[in-house]
């Protein structure tokens, strides 16, 4: 149970993904729409919010109730306040990571990123296999460029942690 | 200075400011759309809190109207074009044909009776039908029947029945001038259109149906003769749900009602308890995200829904509802409050609250009357706070609903009406206080 | 109609069939494909929970590249979509965001000026090539395949970004019935794959597949069309895990809608592509063939 920090909230409303925070209303519309708050009863947007409000902080930042979340902008789309749950939910991941927490499955798409330019890229045999269907080479990502913006930002940082 | 008033609209309000400037000795010309005076109150059931019977106390005003001798209606019509200014208005009103004579029918029905074409009834929300010829509902005034010619089969029938000769195809529309001194707008509302949440289900699941629908079901004139009945298979619901805010408090950009209509959440009580009286055994949930109770034995109402009648009232706003193809009942997707999970529950019925909009037309009427309208199509204030009732034209006033979401029940809608009578009189007879 | 033909990483890496179809109609259809070089991955929203100034940059990068290259760009991926326009729509609309990313471009040459738009395929052949052009290229009509199409998140929402500007679902629904298959209504049509979960928690993706799956054999489909290749693997692949599982058949085919486009003009497809589909396909073919 986390002590409780009031700044929670106004920090999570000065990201920019993370405006809508302040808008929200605890009317529910989003948990009742969102397709995995029906399969985990731990994720719940709304809930979400308002732990935020009320400035949980390591049960929002540390948990894993962000990173079930399917992006799929159903809550978005549906908040009567023009709302923002589904950008929250990136703020909060992005805070999240600045905190380690962050998934295996993310930290793998991440490094992949940083090294070849691509989240996930073609096995050998895959490769080959281009060639042999008549889809000519797989195109070249110039890596060097991709790495030169992603050390700028830190991003490396972020995703190699402790290694 | 002219002494007379032109009152655009109807409905209570417009009737209450026509009373009240004709007691005080103004010519009151009363402009309606429809076929006859009353509005949305004579739709409804019953009114809030008191739960008296709508029409039973809005009929003997109705009537004074008709009988008023300084009250002339002109129901059918619409104003067309204004010109001059306060004190001197020249309001022309077209007069579209009923193809009745006014004078000679006697609205006995006989011809009603005998109509073969049928059309939806827009009184009945669409819920029910009516004959081509027809009289707007049991208790119209004037109590005279009317012909829709875009449904008639000109058949003649009806012409033949009238033993009273009332009919009269020839009928042309008629334009009247008016020499007035000031206007009133009493225009009301509509409902915004529910489809646009789509993932409720209006217009797509029959057992969804809005409130004003669901109004007219209760009510004994209604399409059901005041059965509680549901579209799809006329079996009586035994379990409801009412939605509210739809489309209220919605700030998206394509929906943009952000406002709260401010009667929905009194209305959807009342019906609750309605809908156990008829049926003391069904199942009630109400779903809000705030209870705006406020006023007037409001909140008490609210307590005796809950404690007396059983009514649920969810603190949950509903994602969405998914219809069964095997019964037609309607699954409502929402927040559990108390367990924070997310559940569905099957209905018989759903009942929606849509946001309340201005009335079709006001915009081509705003054009005419040169007076300025907000965001949402509801007219200005001249001064929100100091002259509520005055429109951005002087000389012209407004009550009820078409001002914008208002506190709207019946007593607001005739306190308005009063009050721009005695705006109007301040005026006219030239006692304006500055 | 030319286009910066933006492929993305997943379909190169695990769903050639879906780009060797495009290749195989775009000549049919008047699309010209020109190659982005050295184009980066889009920066999809696994990448946006990690920082969100590297998205917007990342992403940028590649509509600089189109804007040199003076082109739109197509994309065939529902989540490269939504990456390049609301990184597109924020850097137009937000000075502050242009300036910060154009500060990191400058180190690698570039700098966005807002010149691109960014454009889905099924968005194209509705707009840009048009229904009558299709209704043409077409020899031979599926004869009322009932298809559920699977529109994907992104290619509607969010609404905001969206609105009023793409034709979403309803291009989809007539690019369906322009080739001769008919586009049924079942329930939770908008509804999410799960596959975004893929490879992050698996157990509750394919819950949501199932959810999906549940609303189109209720409907009485014959087969799913994507436009995605995400909602492809989730409800192919899906159906797989979702027998081993979650013990439930659907034997529901999965089509790419540019592989629905190609059956439809006359072109067979190859041996490799039949294979590529986890859920066999061969009564669609058999119902082609028997014609």
């Amino acid at each position: 149970m986390s002590l409780l920090d009031a700044h929670l909230m106004r920090e999570i409303a000065n990201t920019p993904r993370g405006r809508g925070v302040l808008a929200c209303i605890q009317c529910g519309r989003c948990t009742s729409s969102c397709l995995v708050a029906r399969v985990v009863e731990e994720h719940n947007p709304r809930k979400l919010m308002e732990m935020i409000i009320l400035g949980l902080r390591s049960d929002v930042l540390l948990g894993r109730l962000p990173w079930h979340c399917l992006s799929c902008f159903t809550c978005l789309d549906r908040c009567p306040q023009g709302g923002d749950v589904g950008e929250a939910m990136f703020a909060i991941r992005n805070l999240a990571v600045r905190e380690g927490n962050i998934p295996d499955g993310i930290v793998g798409q991440a490094r992949s990123l940083f090294e070849t330019g691509r989240v996930v890229t073609p096995s050998r045999m895959a490769l080959v296999n281009r060639e042999k269907y008549g889809l000519g080479k797989e195109a070249v990502v110039d890596v060097k460029a991709v790495q030169k913006i992603l050390r700028k930002t830190s991003f490396d940082k972020l995703i190699y942690r402790g290694s | 200075m002219q002494k007379g008033v032109v009152v655009i609209g109807g409905g209570i309000g417009g009737i209450q400011a026509s009373l009240d400037l004709a007691s005080r000795g103004f010519r009151v010309y009363l402009v309606e759309k429809s076929p006859g005076i009353g509005g949305r109150m004579a739709q409804l059931d019953k009114t809030f809190p008191t739960m008296d019977c709508s029409i039973c106390i809005l009929a003997p005003k109705m009537i004074e109207c008709a009988r008023h001798p300084d009250i002339q209606l002109l129901t059918y019509s619409e104003v067309k074009d204004v010109k001059g200014s306060v004190g001197n208005f020249k309001v022309t009103v077209l007069k579209k044909p009923r193809y009745i004579d006014l004078a000679k029918c006697t609205g006995c029905g006989i011809c009603a009776d005998h109509c073969p074409a049928e059309a939806s009834s827009e009184f009945d929300e669409n819920m029910g039908v009516r004959k081509a010829v027809y009289m707007p509902f049991p208790q119209a005034v004037p109590r005279v029947m009317v012909i829709d010619k875009d449904n008639c089969l000109e058949c003649g029938l009806c012409e033949r029945v009238c033993t009273a000769n009332a009919v009269n195809m020839e009928q042309q529309p008629e334009e009247i001038e008016l020499d007035v001194g000031a206007i009133v707008v009493a225009t009301g509302f509509d409902m915004f259109d529910a489809s646009l949440i789509p993932q409720y289900g209006y217009k797509r699941f029959r057992n969804v149906i809005t409130a004003m629908e669901l109004e007219r079901t209760l009510c004994a004139s209604g399409p059901t003769g005041g059965h509680l009945i549901r579209p799809s298979d006329g079996k009586i619901p035994r379990s409801i749900a009412f939605i509210q805010c739809v489309g209220s408090r919605d700030r998206r950009r394509w929906i943009n009602h952000p406002y709260c209509s401010s009667i929905c959440c009194k209305y959807a009580v009342k019906d609750a308890v309605l809908i156990k009286e008829h049926e003391p055994n069904s199942r009630v949930a109400i779903f809000y995200i705030d209870m705006r109770a406020f006023g007037r034995g409001f909140q008490e109402f609210v307590n005796r829904a809950k404690s007396e009648f059983g009514i649920a009232f969810i603190r949950s706003n509903p994602g969405e509802i998914s219809e069964d193809p095997a019964t037609d009942n309607l699954i409502v997707w929402f927040e559990d409050p108390v367990t924070r999970t997310v559940q569905h529950v099957s209905f018989d019925l759903v009942v929606l609250c849509p946001t309340l909009i201005p009335r079709k037309g006001v915009e081509k009427l705003a054009k005419i009357l040169g007076v300025e309208l907000d965001n949402y199509g509801f007219l200005k204030s001249a001064d929100s706070v100091r002259k509520p009732l005055d429109t951005t034209v002087s000389g012209i006033f407004a009550c009820g609903y078409c001002l914008g979401p208002k506190t709207g029940d019946v007593p607001d809608s005739v306190a308005q009406g009063s009050a721009t009578a005695a705006r109007i009189a301040e005026i006219l007879a030239g006692e304006e206080v500055r | 109609m030319k286009y910066a033909f933006f492929l993305g990483c997943l379909i190169p890496a695990r769903e050639p069939n879906y780009e060797n179809s495009v290749r195989k109609i775009a000549p049919e259809l008047g699309i010209e494909l020109v190659e982005m070089k050295g184009a980066n991955c889009c920066a999809p929203f696994g990448i946006q929970s990690v920082d969100y100034t590297s998205w917007l940059a990342l992403a940028a990068r590649n509509l600089c590249i189109a804007e040199q290259m003076g082109l739109d760009i197509l994309t065939l991926c529902n989540d490269c979509y939504e990456s390049l326009l609301m990184t597109n729509t924020i850097l137009k609309e937000e000075k502050e965001n242009r300036d910060r990313v154009n500060e990191i471009l400058a180190d690698v040459g570039l700098e966005f000026k807002g010149k691109t738009d960014v454009k889905i395929f099924s968005d194209v052949l509705y707009e840009d090539v048009g229904l009558e052009k299709l209704k043409n290229a077409v020899k031979e009509p599926f004869n009322g395949l009932r298809v559920a199409v699977q529109p994907g998140c992104h290619l509607t929402r969010p609404k905001r970004i969206h609105f009023g500007e793409q034709m979403g679902v309803t291009a989809l629904d007539e690019l369906v019935e322009a080739v001769g298959a008919r586009s049924i209504a079942y329930e939770r049509k908008e509804a999410c794959c799960g596959g975004p979960l893929r490879g992050i928690n698996d157990e509750v993706a394919l819950h949501v597949a199932k959810q999906k799956l549940d609303g189109v054999r209720a409907a009485g489909a014959d087969c799913v069309v994507s436009v995605c290749p995400f909602c492809y693997f989730e409800l192919d692949m899906g159906q797989l895990e979702i027998k081993r599982h979650l013990k439930e058949e659907y034997n529901l085919p999965v089509l790419h809608l540019a592989e629905l486009l190609r059956m439809a003009m006359g072109m067979r497809l190859e041996e490799w592509e039949v294979r590529a589909h986890r859920i066999p396909i061969t009564e669609i073919l058999k119902v082609k063939e028997a014609k």
